[in-house]
């Protein structure tokens, strides 16, 4: 099975991999991206969210045969230390995880959402950031997701990559 | 039941002579540098704190990151004493030396009064109490990061480590140079002199490893440089990029997968299972029985190649599951028992009365007008966000864990247990940790984990249990109820004040499973299930407040803030009642009942000043207000809420904290914000049910938490003290779902008394 992640092609030895398991599963215990995380496994909580071709999907309810040619980005390559994305900056800057544990979904639905808006209303913020968090970092995901926005908006495009 | 009198006697025999140990801690308590578990890399000066050849400092970190910054926290003492900024020091773990015990979480055990505990003001008898539990809790040297304790615990020993260090590296530079100490200058992990001399801490620490210190004195707080300043967290970097590193991602060569399957049925086993179908699925290699083990009950244990295999081979499982040898619980009938035994312990005086004062019953059947009211709380679900897991492996006697523990001794404890070796064969490996809020407070896991590592034929494994088994099979938070009696003069002060809860205790349960040996045949009165309800700190002249202990047969457990989580909606919302019941403003009303209370008044008034309380609420809009200490920490919240139809919707949340010295503001303000979201998510929402011993709440489909579009601004303000810091991953929460509940009563006229919160 041949997977694009990262830009990187991957292939998979398909023996006894179902075409029925989750994308998630593939990363974390195949590939050791373990970034990504299991939170519910149910497509509720948004701790498995990447990228499928740009859009934010959660990757536990996704079978690895649906991906299979299209573009998987993850939060191993959401920024490097180099170059980190906007949101990562912001995020730091803002102080916003505790735990942690959610984070990398959050960062990746965040990163989806400036990829489509650039300037996100509150509302759309609500709209897009649908991830538990049981800390309670959500007050500085909003504020974060504004600045990365606003710093996206003063170097256009250069750092933004879909 | 005398219950403080037995209890006390003891330490209150040992006399005031012995007062004042637990001010200074002596240099016992630094260690030696033999205590750490590996001794290459760097130079240690104590047991607390290594330098490198580079000059990073590295400190033992005695305490699990969940979340709360204690990483950060902790770091600042070190940082502030021995003059070296945030980013150069590290941290390796602990081990398992008496100094890295607890003791602030075994003295907020103790079970004194609000009256009695405020500084400057503690009786001798206080002062003895606690300082016998210091020294018990030092000989114990339990290691848990829990009650909110660790800064508390750690002010002055790491400072005194951090300052002794200092006071080596600085003499030796003295001796070196031959100039004298005082015109030295340590800075930044370097010490320098006027001349130009200069070494970093990397170029001193050999000779300092063997040279004894001179006087060291702390410095006083005007002259703390990183205390109570602003400070980026440690952990941040690792947490925005997915490199962090949690107990569930662990990844081991020739690692296997292990998935749980417990009897649905609270307390019931395995029967008869055919394992057939899932042996055959492909990538299932084998099911493991597991017996009951630290709580759990036993279940079967799937191994396979992946985590997803070893699910699927839980689901393919045929079991036909045995009925609790107890009966099936029903957490409705539990909650009918527990308010009958709320209501027959007030008719009788019964159950362990924590506080009385003055004569409540005269008082209460003298007093111009009563108020009487019964206030409910349901079971709660810890749901921290990383699924609760344990990687294990066994191999030639030797057992290594890799866990994401708030209890890595007691952890180890039970991995040695059944892996059959002692203590010190086992490894343990902390993580960080996904969350904790009490349920790693736990081993069941952990003992699960060892016990199918010793069937995997010395391939480490890791046990992840579902979502689904983790709201089924948690150490819920227990439903409690309370029956509060209240008696007004004409001029409506509060003259009685009567209440009877009735719930399980929480401290005996736990310790059956984490520290067997210290459980009893009986249980002690717990304290932990009647804290922030006994001792409130409102000046009413008679009061009886006892509680009833129920032993209901529900896994319980600590869930932040333990008993203050519903004692506080109690006590609280009851209070409100009293204040609308005199015609008189709730803020107003409180403060009047404060007057012997200076720092919970001041924090009362601080969040009302900051909400704009007398100020009209904006339209559509009200706002209600709490106020209560738990873990030595003073909280105060304004809520300021709306109805859209039925469902509340809380717009603002001001808050106001007496914490002591707030060692890192921004974490403080973090862990507010926690709180306040924490609690709301209970508030509105929270509740476990059990039905025909099933718990009904499976995932996060049925057991909604807060999300992002539902939060509310929050806003921290902090009281500035002098006093030694208090905790702040719990103080926060309490107060919370009180405020909302009299915020929605000003809005819809109800007084809604039972959690979750609905009209």
């Amino acid at each position: 099975m041949n997977l694009t992640i990262n830009g990187n092609p991957t292939s998979i030895d398909d023996a006894g991999i179902d075409p029925g398991m989750p994308l998630l599963w593939v990363l974390r215990d195949l590939l050791g991206m373990t970034g990504t995380k299991f939170g519910c496994g149910v497509a509720a909580c948004g701790a498995c969210t990447v990228h499928v071709d740009g859009a934010a999907i959660r990757s536990c309810v996704t079978p690895v045969s649906a991906v299979q040619g299209r573009s998987i980005r993850t939060i191993e390559a959401l920024g490097s230390a180099g170059q980190p994305h906007p949101l990562q900056q912001a995020w730091i800057e803002h102080q916003v995880p505790q735990c942690g544990y959610c984070q990398s979904g959050m960062l990746m639905a965040a990163a989806a959402l400036l990829a489509t808006v650039r300037s996100p209303t509150d509302a759309d913020i609500d709209a897009a950031i649908t991830n538990l968090c049981r800390c309670g970092s959500y007050p500085r995901v909003r504020v974060a997701i504004k600045a990365a926005a606003r710093q996206m908006a003063d170097r256009p495009r250069r750092l933004a990559r879909p | 039941m005398k219950r403080r009198s037995l209890l006390l006697s003891g330490a209150a025999a040992s006399g005031a002579v012995l007062v004042g140990w637990a001010v200074l801690p002596p240099r016992s308590r630094l260690g030696s540098p033999a205590l750490w578990p590996t001794q290459t890399g760097a130079i240690a000066l104590n047991g607390w704190i290594k330098v490198a050849a580079d000059g990073a400092v590295i400190l033992a970190m005695h305490r699990s990151e969940m979340g709360q910054g204690v990483h950060t926290a902790l770091a600042l003492l070190v940082a502030e004493e021995l003059e070296v900024p945030l980013q150069r020091i590290r941290f390796e773990q602990a081990g398992y030396d008496a100094i890295y015990g607890s003791a602030a979480a075994f003295v907020g055990a103790l079970p004194f009064h609000a009256s009695e505990r405020e500084p400057g003001r503690e009786s001798t008898t206080l002062r003895a109490a606690r300082w016998m539990t210091v020294k018990l809790a030092r000989e114990l040297g339990i290691n848990v990061t829990g009650g909110s304790a660790s800064v508390a615990d750690s002010w002055e020993p790491l400072r005194l480590a951090a300052a002794t260090a200092r006071a080596l590296l600085v003499g030796v530079a003295s001796l070196r140079w031959k100039l004298p100490v005082a015109e030295l200058n340590a800075r930044d992990g370097v010490v320098s002199h006027a001349s130009g001399q200069r070494a970093h801490y990397g170029e001193l620490a050999e000779q300092a490893a063997l040279s004894r210190p001179g006087d060291v004195i702390l410095k006083p707080a005007q002259n703390f440089r990183r205390i109570g300043r602003p400070a980026a967290r440690v952990d941040l970097a690792a947490k925005c990029d997915g490199s962090a590193h949690f107990g569930i991602d662990v990844r081991l060569p020739g690692m296997v997968y292990a998935a749980i399957l417990h009897n649905p049925m609270l307390g019931g086993s395995p029967g008869t299972v055919d394992v057939d179908a899932a042996l055959r699925r492909p990538g299932v290699e084998r099911v493991v029985r597991l017996p009951p083990l630290a709580g759990a009950s036993a279940a079967l244990a799937v191994v396979g190649r992946t985590t997803w295999h070893a699910f699927e081979g839980a689901k393919a499982l045929d079991v036909q599951w045995s009925v609790p040898p107890g009966g099936a619980l029903e957490s409705k009938r539990i909650e009918a028992a527990l308010e009958r035994a709320a209501r027959d312990g007030a008719e009788r005086d019964d159950g362990v009365a924590f506080w009385t004062r003055g004569d409540a019953r005269s008082a209460l059947a003298g007093s111009a007008r009563r108020v009487e009211a019964l206030y409910r709380a349901p079971y709660m679900a810890h749901a921290t966000m990383e699924p609760m897991n344990c990687t294990a492996r066994v191999l030639d006697g030797a057992v290594e864990v890799w866990a994401p523990t708030q209890v890595p001794g007691l952890a180890r404890a039970a991995a040695a247990q059944v892996a059959g070796v002692a203590p010190e064969a086992v490894t343990l490996h902390l993580t960080y940790l996904g969350g904790g809020f009490g349920r790693r407070l736990e081993v069941d896991v952990v003992a699960q984990a060892v016990r199918i590592a010793l069937e995997t034929g010395g391939r480490p494994v890791q046990l992840v249990w579902s979502r689904e088994e983790d709201f089924g099979h948690d150490f819920y938070r227990p439903a409690g109820v309370a029956l509060l009696r209240a008696g007004l003069d004409d001029a409506g002060r509060v003259t009685a004040l009567a209440i009877t809860s009735a719930g399980d205790s929480i401290t005996p349960r736990w310790l059956e499973r984490v520290l067997p040996t210290f459980s009893g045949p009986f249980d002690l009165p717990d304290k932990s299930a009647v804290e922030g309800l006994y001792d409130l700190p409102y000046d009413i002249a008679n009061q009886r407040i006892a509680h009833v202990a129920t032993h209901s047969g529900v896994p319980i457990g600590n869930w932040r803030s333990v008993g203050h989580s519903h004692n506080a909606f109690f006590g609280e919302g009851f209070i409100d009642e009293l204040a609308h019941a005199a015609g008189q403003d709730p803020f107003r009303f409180r403060l009047a009942l404060l007057e012997g209370m200076p720092r919970h008044a001041a924090v009362l008034t601080l969040a009302a000043d900051k909400a704009g309380w007398g100020a009209a609420a904006p339209a559509g809009r009200a706002r209600g207000i709490a106020l209560h200490e738990s873990f030595g920490t003073i909280v105060a919240q304004v809520v300021e809420a709306s109805l859209d139809g039925k469902t509340p919707r809380v717009h603002r949340v001001v808050c106001a904290v007496d914490c002591g010295v707030a060692v890192h503001p921004s974490g403080v303000a973090q862990q507010m914000e926690s709180a306040v979201i924490f609690g709301l998510s209970a508030a509105l929402f929270g509740r476990i049910d059990i039905e025909d011993g099933v718990v009904r709440q499976r995932n996060f489909p049925d057991h909604p938490l807060l999300t992002l579009a539902q939060t509310p601004a929050i806003e921290t303000h902090i009281v500035a003290s002098d006093q030694p810091p208090t905790g702040m991953g719990e103080p926060g929460v309490p107060p919370l779902a009180p405020a909302l509940a009299n915020a929605l009563f000003i809005l819809s006229g109800r007084r809604l008394r039972e959690l979750p919160l609905a009209l």
